[in-house]
Order: structure tokens, then sequence, then C-alpha cells
């Protein structure tokens, strides 16, 4: 047993931390981003890019820099901490780890290195208004045979970056019917395809989740990512990957906003007394790192459990069941902290606590991931 | 140095062993006496006994007092392997967890080498000696005092809520030798024959039904080698040892008997026919008991880990306290609601589900967040130590 980073994690988290003070400078600027159509500038991609971060879990071979899933959660957690926008995760985790989990060997060669480069964005088109679990099972888009080609018809629904990405992964139904777990496959799609028409959606947390159409979009068979029908799986890994990785920028995201909240506590004055000495604010505090230090071990489990290959459904839901209450209650404690002065649009407290609620809904609520737990349980 | 959740494998065949010796010869009777506090009866003093006979206590202690000489892991896997089958602590669990740790680092080398190996073999149980009745919290407010007296102490005062006193061999007591310094500097500590003339203990029951005891001290002497560690350092050893007790008696594993019983229930009983486990509620409800058991857990895990790593704590087995206490609260909760109206039929009676345990983890459970430190006190240490909040 270990509660430790290694040597080469702390340099990552050194890294991030004093790249992203510089890169997201001031609260200006996140409001920027938010209404900014792309929500991240070139400067801040090529910087990351230049760090190796894209690349961080792909193998040399590819570009990469070979790092494990738990490097790439202390990233994560740094991300989360720094409130970073942009389209890192849906790059890298739903677009770079499909590929790299699925992808033949051509995809693989052709995408990871223009991703760990930087030069190509990819997100992952798999939620529906219909479908809001995150179960591949639900999926009622379709994708017919057509000569060499495919047809994909339908609508899906809060698709992270579809508006800045080059590639959308789509996942669709190739056979059987909705229920059904098999069937799925993934198609690659350039998004300048005709027929791809993506909306961008107004969010709390200014996130940019898009509506994707696919209006009778030809996708040539090359393009299906992994192998015909035998999505299921390989979207189940994904999304694993997907939960600890949200659980990590949230853990990051609560420290943060325990941070400024302790210290507010600390030189704020009231009654003639920093307010930190009452125990009623004490006390919310000590709620606070309770709540972080649950999350941080079971994400850390979390992400352990996945690197080592150990059957981690159950340890997944619970981070993530877990880590979507916590983080929305310790920036809850910040803003009753703060005060008045919280609730103000240019103070930093709004961002994580318009994040937190975001991440809360990301690749299943709590509510969801306690049901896949009590299915874990024999129930 | 890296992430890691695993045991290694000396680690997970000590717990083998445990696991096959625990469920051969660990008996409902002997479970309850020590889960409920009854007190160690016959069976149990016969128990703990056979634990160190078949060579699965002591791994950790010090090889010279008949120890391994192993790190404090192999002791808290003992305690879980307990706490999954309703063993809740070790028998003799103050002489083992607490008291034995703190001889070890101020007693005397006479001291160890009289009471070590009797701890290591399940042969004696301390109770412990701390509350008085206006010393709750606010333990440095206690009254008792000791007095030399030529090759004596001389012990006068009450203490209250001194549970296993009742069937212990000794009392570990806390009394006040320098009454005219402040609070904290003037307590010292005692290793008290718990049958000496002078001493009254009287019973005090609780709703759950266990027995704890108020305990009064008239001019009872007690031998100066009996001082642990030096004189007026009582209360630094006591806090010094606070967050090791709180490793050892805060153990996870004990609520997974509860989970693993309701989620049965829930398997087993239908309403208006559909399964319990059907329904999204108590599917939820049983999920988020989980969810909870895997946090404390964790919460645990890192604790002890940085026990047994010699890391400082501050605040990590506090946080551990306040969060599995509250936890079992709410547990108790939601398996009540799950039962429904069966909830309240007490063991024994026609009807009563799952033997009324979890009637009795009710009644039980109010103490959980008041009893060795109430969740305010553990909150106010978790933001001053753990935070740096400052004092009022």
């Amino acid at each position: 047993m270990d509660f430790t980073y290694t040597e080469e994690q702390k340099m990552i988290k050194e890294a991030a931390r004093g790249f992203l003070e510089k890169a997201c400078p001031n609260v200006e600027w996140y409001l920027d981003m938010d209404k900014d159509e792309k929500g991240f500038t070139p400067e801040l991609w090529k910087g990351m890019a230049e760090l190796g971060w894209m690349g961080i879990m792909f193998p040399e071979k590819y570009g990469g820099i070979g790092g494990s899933f738990l490097d790439l959660v202390v990233l994560l957690e740094e991300m989360g901490y720094a409130a970073v926008p942009g389209p890192f995760f849906s790059t890298v985790l739903l677009g770079g780890l499909t590929v790299l989990e699925a992808g033949t060997d051509a995809q693989k060669n052709d995408l990871l290195p223009k991703i760990a480069e930087g030069k190509c964005l990819l997100t992952l088109a798999l939620t529906e208004a219909a479908s809001m679990v995150y179960d591949p099972s639900f999926i009622e888009t379709t994708a017919k045979a057509a000569g060499d080609n495919y047809i994909i018809n339908g609508v899906k629904l809060f698709v992270p970056d579809a508006n800045v990405s080059d590639v959308i992964i789509a996942a669709v139904r190739t056979s059987e019917a909705t229920g059904d777990k098999d069937g799925i496959s993934l198609f690659l799609v350039d998004s300048k395809t005709p027929g791809v028409k993506t909306t961008l959606l107004k969010t709390t947390s200014g996130d940019k989740l898009c509506e994707v159409i696919f209006d009778a979009v030809t996708v040539p068979k090359d393009k299906i990512l992994g192998s015909l029908n035998g999505a299921g799986a390989v979207i189940t890994r994904v999304l694993q990957y997907a939960v600890v990785g949200k659980c990590a920028e949230m853990l990051g995201g609560s420290q943060k906003v325990m941070e400024i909240t302790v210290a507010y506590a600390k030189e704020r004055v009231q009654f003639g007394k920093p307010i930190g000495v009452y125990q009623a604010v004490q006390h919310h505090c000590a709620n606070q790192k309770m709540a972080i230090e649950g999350s941080t071990y079971i994400t850390y489990k979390a992400a352990w459990m996945l690197c080592t290959g150990l059957p981690a459904t159950r340890i997944v839901a619970s981070a993530k069941a877990w880590g979507s209450e916590a983080y929305k209650k310790v920036a809850a404690i910040g803003h009753q902290i703060f005060g008045g002065t919280g609730y103000i649009v240019e103070h930093p407290m709004p961002i994580y606590s318009r994040r937190a609620k975001a991440a809360e809904y990301a690749y299943g609520n709590a509510n969801y991931h306690r049901q896949v737990i009590a299915s874990e349980l024999g129930l | 140095m890296a992430w890691d959740f695993g045991i290694s494998k000396e680690e997970e065949a000590y717990r083998q062993k445990v696991a096959d010796f625990l469920d051969k010869e660990l008996t409902e009777e002997i479970a309850r006496q020590s889960w409920e506090d009854l007190g160690l009866d016959v069976e149990g003093r016969t128990f703990a006994k056979k634990l160190y006979a078949v060579g699965l206590m002591g791994w950790s202690w010090p090889v010279e007092y008949g120890g391994k000489g192993l790190p404090p892991i192999y002791d808290f896997i003992l305690i879980d392997e307990l706490g999954k089958r309703w063993g809740a602590h070790v028998p003799n669990d103050v002489a083992y967890t607490m008291v034995g740790h703190t001889i070890l680092r101020r007693g005397s080398a006479e001291m160890k080498k009289e009471f070590i190996p009797q701890i290591i073999q399940g042969e004696i149980e301390f109770g412990l000696g701390y509350t008085e009745p206006e010393a709750g919290s606010d333990l440095a407010n206690m009254k008792m005092t000791a007095v030399e007296d030529g090759d004596y102490y001389v012990i006068n005062g009450q203490k209250t809520f001194n549970t296993e006193s009742h069937y212990s061999e000794y009392h570990w007591l806390a009394v006040k030798t320098d009454t005219k310094v402040s609070a904290y500097k003037g307590i010292s500590l005692f290793i008290v024959d718990q049958r000496a003339p002078g001493i009254t203990i009287r019973p005090m029951i609780t709703m759950s039904g266990e027995r704890t005891n108020e305990i009064f001290y008239d001019d009872v002497k007690v031998p100066k080698n009996r001082l642990v560690g030096e004189k007026n350092k009582g209360f630094y050893y006591m806090m010094e040892a606070l967050g090791s007790e709180r490793n050892y008696v805060f153990v996870p594993s004990r609520y997974l008997p509860y989970l693993n019983m309701i989620v049965d229930y829930a398997k087993n009983t239908t309403f208006k026919g559909v399964p319990l486990a059907e329904n999204p509620m108590v599917r939820d409800k049983i999920a988020q008991i989980a969810v909870e058991i895997d946090m404390s857990t964790l919460l645990a895990d890192h604790a002890r880990w940085m026990e047994w790593n010699h890391l400082s704590m501050t605040c990590e087995p506090e946080i551990t306290k306040v969060f599995v206490s509250e936890m079992e609260q709410r547990m108790v909760d939601s398996a009540m609601q799950i039962l429904d109206q069966f909830c309240q039929l007490k063991e024994g009676s026609k009807w009563a589900p799952l033997n009324g345990r979890m009637e009795w983890e009710f009644l039980h459970s109010f103490m959980t967040t008041i009893g060795a430190g109430t969740s305010e006190v553990g909150r106010t240490v978790i933001a001053q130590r753990g935070l740096g909040l400052p004092r009022g």
C-alpha cells in the first residue's frame, strides 16, 4: 500500500501548476473563454502540446510519452485545480484513448501522433436525448451500409467541443435494436463532412457542449474505428477512463476551492476576529477537508485499479457517486464562507461552482452510478 | 514510491490464515461479547488465548516481547478480518490496540517486560480510566488526584464511562498529580490493579444494553513503579497516542456484515409482488451505504498507512473517526427505511428481520458520534490542526 505520487508525477504536477498559473491568468480571462465560441486560445493549446500533455498516455511509437493512466490523472487533477477550459479532455480522453483502445494500426499511426502534437482535435459523440444514461445499449443513431460507405443518421447531444473538433467519433447502431448491448460501432467522422451540423449549446459552466446532427452523412467503410458491431466494450472502457478523469478534475477543483476558502477565513475579520476562529466556519472547512480526503483516495484507487487491470466497475462508480456530490458540497461551502464577495461574477468562486455542476452530470451523475453499484452488489 | 492500494504477498498470506481461523472459531457468542461491549466472558477469554496459541497475535509487536517485529499492517489485517465477521475488535482490545502501545513508547523496561507479553498472549485487559463527570470533551479538567505517600501514591476521586473495568484486570488511569499547575501539565498515567482495595465499580447500562461503569477510588494505594513514564507527562502521552488509537478503534470493515445483510434482505423480500432489489430507491440507498463504506475504508487505510510509515498525523485519524461514526448513523437510517415497520422489531420478537441487528445498531449508533470525542470536537481538530485555522 502506498499513498504517494511517483517522482515523475510530482514533476508533472509542478510543471502543470506553473504553466497553468500563467496560461490562465485571471478571472477576466476565464470569463472571456466562457463567451468565446472555441473556449480556449491557440497559445494555451500550443503550450500544452509542447509540454507533451496530449500524448502523455500514448506509447512512444505514436509520438507519446508512454506514461500511465495514473500520470494522466495527476495532470487532470492540476487541470481541475486551474479550471482550465478547452478541448483537452475531449481530445485526449474521449478521442485519443478511444483510438488507442479500438483503432487499427493504421488508424493509430495516422491519428495518435497528430493528437500528441496538438494538431488534431477529437471528441466522442455518444449520448442522445432519449438515452441520457451513459449506456451504449440505448443508442438510436444508425449507420446503414451502402456499397463501400456507411450513411449515418441521428442526433447526438452533449458532445463536448464538437464545434472545434477535427474528428468526431460517432457511436452508432449498425445492427440489432435499441436496448441491445451489441450492434454498436464507432466511426471516425471528419467534422467537415457534408451533413454534419454542430450547434453550440449554452451551458452553466461555459463548457462547450454541442448538439451534433448527422443528416445522411456518408462515411467510408475504413473509417470504422475497431471492429464492426464491437464498440460496446470499448465504450465501457473509455467511459471508465472518462469517469475517473472527471473525478480527478473535480478533485483538483475542490482542492482549489478549499484553499481559497480557508485562506479567506483566516484573513476576513468580522466582530473583531478572523471568521476562521468561529466554530461554525471551522466546521464548514472541516467538512470540505473530509470530502476532499475521500475524493483523493477513491479517485486514485479507481485509477490504480484501471492501471492494474483489476475489475474496477464498482470502484469507478463509487468514485463518481462520491466525487459528484463532494465537489458540489465543497463549492457550496466555499460560497457560504465568502458570502456576498463570492457571488460576484469577477470572483473565482463562480468559476468553480459552475464547473462543479457541469462535472456532477458528466459521464453519469451520482444517482446513475449508485444504480451501477447496486447491480454490482447483486441487486 | 507510487500509488498502490494492494497488500503484499506476505500480508495476504497472513490475512488468509486469519480468515481461515476465524471462519472456524469465531462463534456468534464470542463476536457479540466484543461487538456489543458486553464484556469478555469465559468464551471470549478462551478465544483470545487461542488466537495467540495458533500464532495470529502479536505480529506487529517487538520480537523481545514475543512478537514478530513486523509493521502495524498485520494488526490492522487482524482487526479488519474480525470486523468482517461481526468480531468488531481484538478481544482485550484496550490492552492490545491502545494501552500496550503507550507502555511500549513510555513505560519502563520493567513495566514492558511485565505487561507486553501478557497483552500479546491475550491474558489481560485494561479499563480506560479517563472520563470524569466534569471532564468529558474537556478532559484536562479532571479532578481525581494521586498524592505521594512513601512508596505509594494514594488515589481518590471518581471516573465515569469506564467501559471495560468490570471484567478487566487493570485500570489505565489518568489522574492529577499536581493541582497547582495548568490542567495539561499536572496529569499522570497509572496502571492500577482493578480489584485493589478501595475501588468501587458500579454498572451504568446504556440504551443499547452495553455495560459501562462509574468507578470510585477511596484512598487506593498504588505502588510507585506503576506510574507510566514520567510524572506529570500523562496528558502528553494520552494525546500522542490519540491518532493511533483512532486508527485501531474505527474499523470500517465492521459495517460490511450490515451491508451484506441488507443486500440479502432486498434480494429476498418482495413488496407488492416486486423484489425490493428492483426498487430504484432501495437500490440507491443501499448503493450509498456501499459508497460510504468504500470511503471509510480508504480514509482508514490512508491514516493507518501514515502511521506505519511514521508520517506525522495531524487530522487524518480524526477524519476517519468523524466520517465513520456519522456514516454508521446514516447507514442505520437508510437500512431502517428499507425495513420499514419491521425495523422496530427487537431480536427475539416474532417477525424481527435480520435477527434484530439493525434495531440494536440503531440504539447503539447514538454513541458513535459521542464516544472517544464528539463530532464537534473532531471537526474543530480537523479545522485547526489540519487546515491551520486559528484557535478562538
